[in-house]
């Protein structure tokens, strides 16, 4: 049974099962018992619910049932590493066996929640790379680990994995189990004072509000706080309750981005890059050098205010990469630019798009606004109401500095090594790669585009969204920068003419 | 604009079979049929005394169907057919499609991960087959409709051998 499908192997390690203390964790989180919860509910509903006794009992059962349910699954779950895969045996019944070859498995990270922490327990995810076809990526957890087994885990998955890339007998030996770290970034606290203004952060508090206002209105009459509201006619109220509000929510995003991001620290050890960063779960995320291909440099309209980024790396084959790919998740632009120059070598300045680009963003932005306008002047023919014609102008003016905005972000460069490409208004992303990253180049012209001798290029990669755009380039640059971005096969100027 | 602009990427050479016309006008008269009998039973289902903006949608809807047949019909099959084009070189994989947006694709041979061939069902009835060039990215796919199926067949042969033997590991 517990042999693993694994012939070539020619040592096979013990499976092991994970620590006990794990059904704890998990009996306290329901995390098995919740699956029969839409089944009890119409029984609980048919029994009815009155009297304390019912409740009492209703909760001691429910947990009885959550610690059978963590100790079956606990029971019934083992794991091993073995030189050539990793294999995690589960299921209560039907068994399932899973096998990931280490060749696949893209990266490890081991994560901390709050009650793991409290039992000294850690979750690890080995990360897998499907196939292309499917583009999906696979993750094996092994939930509740000691850290030590944890750690031990995690080099050893490495270790092997390194073991098997490595072919050639020329090559220098593996390093040492632990090898010298060079910190790259360390996370100043002071940069929390950011998170105001990144609308990812500022949505954090929002959602708390929103979700106790429902709470408020769930309670039962007796119980809700009788407040009365304030004099809303009294400007000074008004005012001072507005910046009360704005005030809370700043506070609020500054302790999102605290509860994410404390203590981020970056660094190098041997050929990964490990990120740690978290308050109450930490994260440990290791990236392998070998597989970045780029790094995007990202800035929001907010951040943009505060000269503050953020930068991802970009990994092939990594799934959940937003999360993952985290190289600097907020701080000072200097600093960004400084860990993208770690990621990828800097091409040079972005070179700006040509007159026509500016003219398209412009169209496209006014567009919408005219076509209002244009319906509002029909209806002010028709019926002499000027809202909607109000509405058009208000649409159309502002589509100017949207169209010009769009259009500043526009770039790209191509460098001796790397190449950049820039866009996005909300979010300005500027995306560096290197020229390795190139899989293929695909060009868009639209009729619109072929008129004002422009054209789309977007850069083939499989990392991160799997391609990035130069929008409206002139037509007659694309074939000099896919050449320069990705080497003389880029050209398609050879035979057949 | 004035000068006829010149394509920003040099057009690939090889058109495709030429019963990818007629693929294509029987596409076009499939959907004709399709959206005429749609037409049909809103404009004789819905009474002609209704109000609103039905009694346009009586006459618009059926010149609107004649325009679209007539494009999908008459016109589009063979602009689609003169904009197709591609081309296997040493080094690339090279196809150009669309007919109103036009989309170059480029692969390097090495980049190249799967080779597909499809054969639809209308497909089958003309003996043509789609080519599909898979690398790790998803937007990095070349996708060469309607050639012939023995065609179709030695290319993506060509193309599986010659991209096992100059692959890079790289992705």
């Amino acid at each position: 049974m517990t042999t693993a499908p694994w012939q070539t192997v020619p040592e096979v390690t013990a499976p092991r099962r994970t620590s006990p203390l794990v059904v704890l964790v998990h009996t306290i989180t329901f995390r098995q018992a919740r699956q029969v919860v839409p089944a009890a509910i119409p029984v609980v509903a048919a029994v009815g619910v009155d009297g304390p006794g019912v409740v009492v009992g209703l909760v001691l059962a429910v947990t009885a049932l959550s610690l059978l349910f963590a100790t079956l699954t606990w029971w019934r779950t083992t794991y091993a590493d073995t030189p050539g895969a990793v294999v995690v045996t589960r299921g209560l019944l039907a068994r399932s066996v899973r096998t990931v070859p280490n060749d696949r498995i893209r990266g490890v990270e081991v994560e901390t929640p709050v009650l793991h922490r409290l039992f000294g327990l850690v979750r690890v995810r080995v990360d897998a790379a499907a196939g292309s076809m499917t583009g999906g990526d696979e993750e094996v957890v092994v939930d509740g680990l000691t850290r030590a087994e944890g750690d031990r885990l995690r080099t050893s998955v490495l270790t092997h994995r390194r073991a098997g890339v490595v072919t050639d007998p020329s090559a220098p030996p593996l390093p040492e189990e632990q090898p010298a770290e060079e910190e790259l970034a360390r996370f100043d606290p002071r940069w929390l004072l950011y998170a105001p203004l990144v609308a990812s952060y500022l949505a954090v508090p929002l959602a708390a509000v929103g979700a106790l206002s429902r709470l408020l209105q769930e309670l039962p009459p007796g119980l809700r706080p009788d407040l009365t509201g304030p004099d809303l006619t009294d400007t000074r109220v008004l005012l001072t309750g507005l910046l009360l509000a704005l005030l809370l929510l700043a506070l609020g995003a500054v302790l999102g981005a605290a509860v994410v991001n404390w203590g981020f620290r970056l660094v190098r050890r041997g050929g990964s890059l490990v990120a740690v960063r978290g308050l109450l779960t930490r994260r440990h995320t290791e990236l392998e050098v070998d597989r970045v291909r780029g790094g995007t440099l990202s800035e929001g309209l907010g951040m943009r205010l505060v000269r503050a980024a953020r930068v991802g790396a970009l990994v092939t084959g990594l799934g959940a990469a937003n999360r993952r790919g985290q190289v600097l998740p907020l701080g000072p632009r200097a600093e960004a630019v400084r860990l993208l120059g770690v990621l990828v070598d800097d091409p040079g300045p972005l070179v700006a798009h040509p007159p026509a680009a500016r003219r398209r963003r412009l169209a496209r932005a006014i567009g919408s606004g005219l076509a209002v306008s244009a319906a509002g002047g029909l209806l002010v023919a028709g019926t002499g109401w000027w809202g909607l014609l109000a509405a058009g102008v208000v649409l159309t003016v502002l589509g100017v500095p949207l169209g010009l905005g769009r259009y500043a972000a526009l770039g790209h460069v191509a460098g001796p090594r790397s190449f950049a490409v820039r866009s996005g208004l909300l979010v300005r992303e500027q995306t560096v790669l290197q020229q390795r990253a190139v899989v293929g180049w695909q060009v868009r012209q639209s009729v619109f585009q072929r008129r004002a001798g422009l054209a789309t290029v977007v850069a083939c990669v499989g990392a991160g969204t799997g391609g990035y755009a130069a929008i409206d380039v002139a037509a007659a640059d694309v074939g000099p920068f896919t050449e320069a971005a990705s080497g003389s096969w880029a050209t398609a100027r050879g035979a057949g003419g | 604009m004035s000068a006829p602009p010149a394509p920003p990427v040099r057009v690939p050479a090889w058109s495709l079979s030429r019963s990818a016309i007629w693929l294509w006008v029987t596409q076009g008269v499939i959907g004709t049929l399709v959206y005429g009998v749609l037409v049909a039973v809103l404009v004789l289902g819905v009474p002609a005394s209704t109000g609103g903006p039905l009694p346009v949608l009586r006459w618009l809807l059926p010149v609107l169907l004649a325009v679209y047949a007539v494009v999908a019909i008459g016109v589009r099959p063979w602009i689609r057919y003169r904009v197709h084009r591609w081309e296997v070189t040493e080094e690339t994989v090279h196809a150009l499609t669309g007919w109103l947006t036009r989309t170059w694709t480029l692969v390097p041979v090495a980049r190249i991960q799967t080779v597909d061939v499809t054969r639809g069902v209308l497909q089958q009835l003309y003996g043509l087959a789609s080519v599909a060039v898979l690398t790790a990215s998803s937007q990095g796919t070349v996708r060469v409709p309607h050639l012939e199926v023995a065609v179709a067949h030695r290319v993506a042969d060509d193309l599986a051998r010659r991209a096992e033997q100059v692959r890079d590991e790289a992705t």
